[in-house]
């Protein structure tokens, strides 16, 4: 409370509330005197995490699926190592995958955003033919996939 | 003028862990709620004859029937429904003990891929139906297959954060458990008594398969093969400091080669599980973690475990296969053993509360079909189920061993479904009639 020692009243250590993802800052700037180790965490889950080695070989992996046309994994790898991206000099075998992984989600979303805004917005008067077959509620009629199968 | 050793109340760790639990049941039935009104509103003829299932297969309830004939029916449905999830609870009891884990690992991946792709895709298209969204195949089925993959790889292995592996099992509780509200609303209502009898039944007796399952995974100090929500662990102030990494449990099942088993498709769990785990140091343990079996390299946690695993253990969801032509009948188990093992709930102890996937399931399913009726009775339902939920965890810190998570909360949610809607009602409604209160 009164002690100027960092900002430990307000940071109860690994947070385990889970939504505050930039809370978990691996930057040791706290009871880096207090208790000899400060801990530092690389991602979202803080002291739940994975285990150091596994964070790498974790972030390789994500980063080889998200080839697989899965642009939300690369996204996920990202919100999961939040912090890698935001210091990004702490890190650099994680953050190497981690880079990738955001410009490919960015990549991605970027061009599924933009065809599905221009399909969405220009409606009929751009597709004139191919608009109703393509659109889903069509598609879904004609198929019966909303029969309650 | 080290002040990180502010004391945790009781109020703290104790209403935190139970917070951690409550909310995101809260949220599914919440979910359930909103997509049953939404839904339902907009199909209002589409009630009894559409659901072709197995828990419809004795009797399929038609609106002509006098409610005798309604309530023999879904007597059948209900028993037929019991009789196979004990039969597949016993199969994966079985398939525990000889160890097949992989197969039983496979399963629960497809069977998670096909609740998330096929019924969140059908779900989805109703909602592009009813509001008219102009999207277009491609994005469509694009999202979904995303959503759906990412989704099997939370569930399946356990790397992912936390968050989106919680997130992903209220998703497919929510999912399964509109779903079950399709069902006609007699058979329902049966259903969930007889569900929560069963698992009554399934945990408490000794021959029971979940109290089977659950000694057979503490005797070997495994994880449960199943669906099962985990709630963070809450960490002590002091004790979080020393860098240790506190690994998770996670259900080793999910990508790691041991030997645990994820039980089938979907397996519902429902369990509450606290697992208690203290440190070589044995200070205030902080993290109920249990070193993952696959990582060998690190144990933090030494082999000092008092894993007392409490689960409450549920009977199985098999999933409507009319169209499904697998061969099995791809039942979803909701194991869970409910245990709370830990001494008191969260008295500087670090457990992890863990909650059946089923819980959560039938849990929805009764607020789903109360808000089908109107949502005085959902809010009474809401209350009834917190409150079983609340003694329950109560009840696991005084017993410290496996129990049930239904049926309390079942008993106490049918019973005020039916104050509500015969009695509370009529009152209200009068009141507000006559300007007294509204």
């Amino acid at each position: 409370m009164e002690t100027g020692s960092q900002t430990q009243t307000t940071d109860p250590g690994p947070n385990p509330i889970p939504n505050n993802p930039n809370n978990r800052n691996p930057i040791p700037n706290r009871s880096s005197t207090i208790s000899g180790s400060s801990p530092v965490w690389h991602t979202i889950d803080g002291p739940l995490e994975l285990s150091k080695e596994d964070l790498v070989s974790y972030a390789r992996r994500f980063y080889k699926f998200g080839f697989a046309m899965l642009p939300w994994l690369w996204a996920l790898n990202c919100f999961y190592f939040w912090s890698v991206l935001l210091h990004t000099r702490s890190f650099p075998r994680i953050h190497h995958y981690v880079v990738r992984s955001a410009v490919g989600f960015a990549v991605i979303t970027a061009i599924l955003s933009s065809w599905a805004l221009t399909f969405a917005i220009g409606g009929e008067r751009l597709f004139r033919p191919v608009w109703d077959q393509l659109v889903m509620y069509n598609l879904a009629e004609r198929l019966g996939l909303t029969g309650l199968s | 003028m080290a002040q990180n050793t502010k004391p945790t109340s009781i109020l703290d760790s104790l209403g935190e862990e139970i917070i951690r639990i409550i909310a995101p049941v809260s949220i599914c039935m919440f979910m359930v709620v909103i997509l049953v009104s939404v839904l339902d509103s907009s199909s209002s003829s589409s009630t009894s004859a559409s659901v072709n299932s197995i828990a419809t297969i004795a009797y399929a309830e038609t609106n002509s029937d006098s409610s005798w004939d309604k309530f023999v029916g879904a007597l059948l449905n209900s028993l037929v429904f019991v009789a196979v999830v004990t039969v597949v609870t016993f199969i994966l009891v079985l398939l525990f003990y000889l160890r097949c884990t992989k197969f039983l690992k496979l399963y629960m991946g497809f069977s998670a891929f096909v609740v998330l792709g096929f019924m969140g895709g059908e779900i989805a298209l109703f909602l592009i139906e009813d509001f008219s969204i102009p999207v277009d195949c491609i994005t469509f089925v694009v999202a979904l297959f995303n959503f759906a993959v990412v989704g099997v790889l939370a569930v399946f292995m356990s790397k992912m954060a936390i968050l989106v592996t919680q997130a992903y099992l209220v998703v497919i509780g929510m999912l399964v458990a509109y779903w079950f509200t399709q069902l006609p609303e007699w058979t329902t209502w049966v259903l969930l008594v007889a569900m929560a009898l069963y698992d009554l039944a399934a945990v408490l007796l000794p021959v029971g398969p979940l109290r089977l399952l659950v000694e057979l995974a503490i005797s070997r100090d495994e994880d449960i093969p199943a669906l099962v929500y985990e709630a963070r662990p809450v960490t002590c102030n002091g004790s979080g400091a020393e860098g240790r990494v506190a690994q998770r449990r996670v259900w080793r099942d999910r990508g790691s080669e041991n030997s645990d088993h994820e039980s089938n498709n979907n397996p519902n769990a429902n369990s509450v599980f606290v697992e208690n785990v203290d440190s070589g140091s044995n200070s205030t343990s902080n993290a109920s973690v249990v070193p993952d079996s696959s990582t060998e390299s690190n144990t933090l946690v030494s082999g000092h475990n008092d894993a007392t695993l409490v689960r409450a253990e549920e009977g199985w969801v098999p999933e409507r296969d009319a169209e499904l032509s697998a061969p099995l009948i791809d039942p979803r188990m909701n194991i869970q053993p409910q245990q709370s093992e830990l001494e008191g709930i969260g008295l500087g102890s670090s457990g992890a509360i863990k909650l059946g996937l089923g819980d959560f399931i039938f849990y929805s399913v009764l607020v789903g079909r109360a808000a089908m009726y109107d949502f005085m009775t959902v809010y009474a339902c809401y209350l009834a189920i917190i409150a079983g939920l609340g003694i329950t965890l109560a009840l696991l810190a005084l017993y410290q061993k496996a129990l049930p998570a239904l049926p309390v909360s079942i008993a106490l949610g049918v019973l005020f479904y039916v104050l509500t809607r015969f009695l509370l009602e009529a009152f209200v409604v009068e009141c507000s009639l006559n300007l007294l209160m509204f």
